[in-house]
């Protein structure tokens, strides 16, 4: 079962590289790979897409800053993030904003596996865990 | 004046609306201690990550697109998917003279029921090593009270001496001993108000060991007075393996505060077998390739790396190790026991033979080495006892041979006798350690044949005898050869007198 997982894992590695084009995840290419996996049927087909998928979409969060927010936000704030973000990483960063009232005021950025916390209730939690 | 305070109040608005960047990953899986966790992209090598609920795990496989954990804490409250967060620290233990006298977890908390700890300072559980610049040659004695051992196989401040044995064979005792020997002399000297005199603070770190012992090992410190100038770290059999595998690197960063700070401490590994099985059960649970009986590559750096940093520093303190190691039928050749032999500078290896003999410390002369040698001995202890291990193998072997015949002249009888007498000489109970001045009197008497005419069973009763005579009557004598350090003509005639003072009190 192991050995199973590690293969499909190895392939599954091996058609995400083929799907980045001039360092960026190409549509074109994700959909060949699909239709390379349904004609050719490789083993544990589920496994491969599985993992396959997990990449792509780490691939993917890497290019969307999800804008968690508490109150209102205008897209000029969102457009100044994108533009900031897309400055930092040095590759084209969306913004997508995403109410939510836990955060008491102020934003959260996700991008990727960074998260960039400006709410009053992560600096609660700073605080909490720092007493 | 409004604009300034303008200005700071901006400059707190600024500060305190700052975004702060962290690393995050789920969990993928969570088992046997061991989380395997997506993202984390940024994190480092045995960097800490922060768990839902407070728990902590270090990051110690970074793969792909995987980060595999060891998790400090409650796993059972761990799920899939659950958030992990990087800290940008590497795990760090409180350290100082606060935690003298208290029992902690591998973590450095409490876990006494004192109350908690006011330490103001912390180390790094992993450090490198002091490079050889810094180092200095082992040449300032460390006396376990162990007469057996202080004067054939003396440990030197800064040393690593292993100790090593099969279970039951008295391993932890030699420890506590030593422990109790540090307490003891720390007292005399604290109380002598002497400015040059160095204590030295003990660590004993238990790993993998029944609750029960580590209990017994602690009131056996309580009431010889010594957890006053001891530190316990106690990572039990019942403990998770990642608080096993870390335990004895805490108890480094520990000791390490004293030898950093101009101080000399000592650190007992309560043992090392245990640690490395610790290890392969982590290593196995990340699938990390297994070698020799299932042990990770990388077992050797895991012993190496954590006894390299005893050492003796220029200008600053020192740090001694006393690691344990437990062998199976006294096989020293094992895969862990050579690892840690070549390690050392030097094992007391303890017999069970020996041991069900009655001979108490069952230390085997022959297989015991200190590579560190005379220059960790005073040299007292080198004028009375400086021929004695090469006495103690002549009569082993002569023993042996012996024991098929029995036409023996008279020279290898006398050398029999002498070896007997001496190994009855060496009989020590346990957690009672000698002064080493004590001990430098009894070895006078043996050397000057004192013990010659007392029958060999009663070899340890006449011994006992001197020694409750010099301690009640020669307690001068013996605060001499203390300070001294060294039998000068005036000395050597001093014990002589004493000695002849007491045989005719012993009647046997």
């Amino acid at each position: 079962m192991a050995t199973h997982a590690k293969i499909a894992q190895q392939l599954a590695r091996q058609l995400f590289r083929m799907s980045i084009v001039d360092g960026a995840l190409s549509a074109e290419r994700v959909g060949g790979v699909i239709a390379w996996v349904e004609k050719q049927n490789p083993a544990n087909p589920v496994m491969v897409l599985k993992a396959y998928h997990r990449l792509v979409a780490a691939e993917v969060a890497k290019g969307v800053a999800i804008v968690e927010h508490a109150g209102a936000i205008d897209d000029a704030v969102l457009a100044a993030i994108a533009s900031s973000m897309s400055g930092r990483y040095g590759r084209k960063v969306t913004a997508t904003a995403r109410p939510n009232p836990q955060l008491l005021a102020g934003i959260r950025v996700h991008v990727g596996d960074d998260v960039y916390e400006s709410s009053i209730a992560g600096q609660l939690a700073a605080l909490e865990s720092a007493v | 004046m409004s604009t300034a305070l303008e200005q700071i109040e901006q400059e707190i608005a600024k500060l305190s609306s700052k975004a702060v960047k962290k690393n995050t990953g789920n969990i993928r899986t969570v088992a046997d201690g061991v989380a395997k966790i997506d993202g984390l992209s940024d994190v480092m090598y045995n960097e800490m990550v922060q768990f839902p609920g407070g728990a902590i795990g270090i990051a110690l496989n970074l793969e792909e697109d995987e980060v595999g954990c060891v998790v400090l804490g409650d796993v059972s409250q761990l799920k899939e998917g659950d958030e992990v967060t990087t800290t940008g620290k590497l795990l760090s233990v409180p350290v100082g003279k606060a935690l003298l006298g208290r029992t902690v977890d591998a973590l450095g908390k409490p876990i006494d029921g004192k109350g908690p700890i006011d330490s103001k300072e912390t180390y790094p559980v992993e450090k490198i090593a002091p490079g050889i610049i810094v180092r200095k040659s082992v040449s300032q004695p460390l006396f376990t009270g162990i007469m057996a051992i202080d004067s054939m196989i003396p440990i030197g401040r800064g040393q690593r001496e292993l100790i090593i044995g099969d279970r039951g064979t008295g391993k932890t005792t030699i420890t506590i001993d030593t422990i109790i020997n540090q307490a003891k002399i720390n007292k005399v000297g604290l109380a002598s108000g002497d400015k040059n005199f160095r204590p030295v603070y003990s660590i004993y770190v238990a790993v993998g060991q029944k609750q029960s012992n580590i209990v017994r090992t602690i009131s056996a410190l309580d009431e010889a007075g010594a957890l006053e100038f001891t530190i316990v770290v106690a990572a039990p059999a019942a403990d998770n393996p990642a608080n096993q595998y870390l335990a004895p690197y805490s108890g480094a960063a520990m000791g390490e505060w004293f030898m950093e700070n101009g101080m000399d401490a000592l650190i007992v590994y309560d043992d090392l077998s245990k640690h490395a099985v610790a290890y392969r059960q982590i290593s196995l649970i990340l699938k990390r390739p297994s070698g020799r009986e299932a042990y990770p590559g990388d077992v050797f750096y895991l012993h190496s790396r954590l006894l390299e940093r005893a050492a003796r520093l220029d200008g600053k303190g020192s740090l001694t190790a006393l690691p344990i190691i437990e062998t199976l039928a006294g096989d020293v050749s094992a895969y862990i026991p050579t690892n840690v032999i070549s390690i050392t500078d030097g094992q007391i290896f303890l017999e069970t033979d020996l041991f069900n003999q009655g001979i108490r410390p069952a230390v085997s002369v022959g297989l015991s080495v200190s590579r560190v040698g005379s220059a960790a001995q005073i040299k007292a202890t080198k004028q009375v006892g400086g021929k004695l291990k090469g006495e103690l193998a002549q009569f082993r072997e002569l023993a042996a041979f012996a024991q098929f015949g029995s036409d023996l002249d008279a020279k290898t009888k006398s050398q029999l006798d002498r070896g007997g007498r001496i190994v009855e000489l060496f009989k020590q109970p346990a957690f009672a350690p000698l002064p080493i001045e004590l001990q430098v009197a009894v070895l006078f008497a043996m050397q000057k044949g004192f013990f010659e005419s007392v029958d060999l069973k009663k070899v340890v009763d006449a011994a006992a005898s001197l020694k409750s005579f010099f301690t009640t009557r020669k307690d001068a004598l013996l605060a001499e050869i203390r300070t001294k350090a060294a039998l000068d003509k005036d000395l050597e005639a001093k014990l002589q007198a004493a000695c002849d003072e007491w045989k005719p009190t012993y009647t046997g």
